[in-house]
């Protein structure tokens, strides 16, 4: 099985070099693809020195489009499962394997999940992360430990789905969704370690912002979005 | 609708009219979006010429006062264009990011 990681980076130069030697030299990957999002900082120029795998968008399309230009380079490289991973070094790439693994089992989304045996804190994202599981619950009657987790896999026939559907965004309401489409999900028990240098995405307007969007997504689904069952093309064997 | 107001109606179209046409001549907007701004001059100098539409309309609808009537007719068909414009920027949006990472993509090919 080919396995891409993709992993968006905004200006991540302070982390990139060390995110990708981890990658391959302690988990021995190499096929990895790194987007560039429009970064102003030195990120480019690191990966073109470093010989690294990247691709540069010239101008900042924000998280979602990054990690769809990876899943449209995953469908022309005939890879069977994408994993999205962030730039600044919070995933680990040891625990790839076991997420693959689940994938091979017949799963659509694996994610790797802070809390299958761990227990959630009460932090103010993790109050947002609850009540995103809510949510999902009353809406599909399944429950998902860590929905807000970055680190999905996702298996070869919706490697396409997302490539070439720009609603199809890497959030959990896009999780939601598909498990409504058919899709088989399960969760995986990682670590994860906090970035050490550079900002997150997220700031305080943006996580209002977030939870908005993901709260009318998911508890409008059925209204917004197109219902069109997930076909069993492309199995990988 | 005093004669000020029906005055400032017609100056305010006739400053829109010339508006678009400067627009379309340097090229800084289509024909076809300027349809729109066209009819919206148009019917502003309708309304402040013959009167008695905004009255006949505001009686029809049980509105006061006919000046409220040219309002709600103004507001809604902008409310209504905003829309469209929302509409319009997703769309733009879409396609600059198709571009964008069409454009990304090649790049990295052509290491």
């Amino acid at each position: 099985m080919k396995t891409l990681i993709v992993i968006p980076a905004y200006n991540e130069a302070l982390n990139i070099e060390r995110v990708i030697r981890r990658l391959t030299e302690t988990a021995g990957i190499i096929d990895y693809v790194i987007i560039d999002d429009g970064s102003s900082d030195q990120t480019a120029d690191i990966c073109r020195a470093n010989g690294f795998n990247y691709i540069s968008h010239p101008v900042n399309l924000g998280l979602s489009a990054a990690v769809q230009t990876g899943f449209i380079y995953a469908l022309k490289n005939g890879y069977d499962a994408v994993v999205q991973f962030d730039g600044d070094g919070q995933h680990r790439g040891e625990y790839i394997k076991e997420m693959e693994k689940r994938i091979e089992e017949g799963c659509d989304i694996v994610i790797g999940s802070r809390f299958v045996t761990e227990k959630k804190p009460l932090t103010g994202r993790m109050i947002g992360s609850r009540l995103i599981g809510a949510m999902i619950r009353l809406m599909t009657g399944r429950t998902i430990k860590d929905p807000t987790s970055g680190m999905r896999m996702y298996g070869k026939r919706l490697i396409r789905t997302f490539a070439e559907n720009s609603r199809m965004t890497p959030e959990p309401d896009t999780v939601c969704h598909l498990i409504r489409l058919g899709a088989k999900v399960a969760e995986v028990q990682v670590v994860m370690d906090e970035r050490i240098a550079g900002t997150s995405y997220l700031n305080l307007s943006k996580s209002i912002r977030y939870m908005l969007t993901v709260s009318i997504s998911i508890l409008f689904e059925p209204w917004i979005r197109e219902d069109k069952k997930l076909t069993g093309e492309e199995k990988s064997a | 609708m005093s004669v000020i107001f029906r005055l400032l109606l017609m100056v305010g179209a006739v400053f829109e009219f010339i508006l678009v046409i400067r627009m379309i001549r340097k090229s800084a907007m289509s024909i076809a979006d300027s349809i729109f701004w066209f009819g919206f001059a148009f019917l502003l100098l309708l309304l402040a010429a013959f009167p008695g539409i905004a009255f006949w309309a505001s009686e029809l609808l049980g509105i006061e006062s006919p000046v409220n009537l040219v309002y709600l007719v103004i507001i809604a068909l902008l409310i209504h264009r905003v829309f469209k414009l929302y509409v319009r920027l997703s769309e733009v949006n879409d396609k600059l990011t198709r571009l964008a990472q069409d454009l990304a993509l090649r790049n990295n090919e052509e290491k």
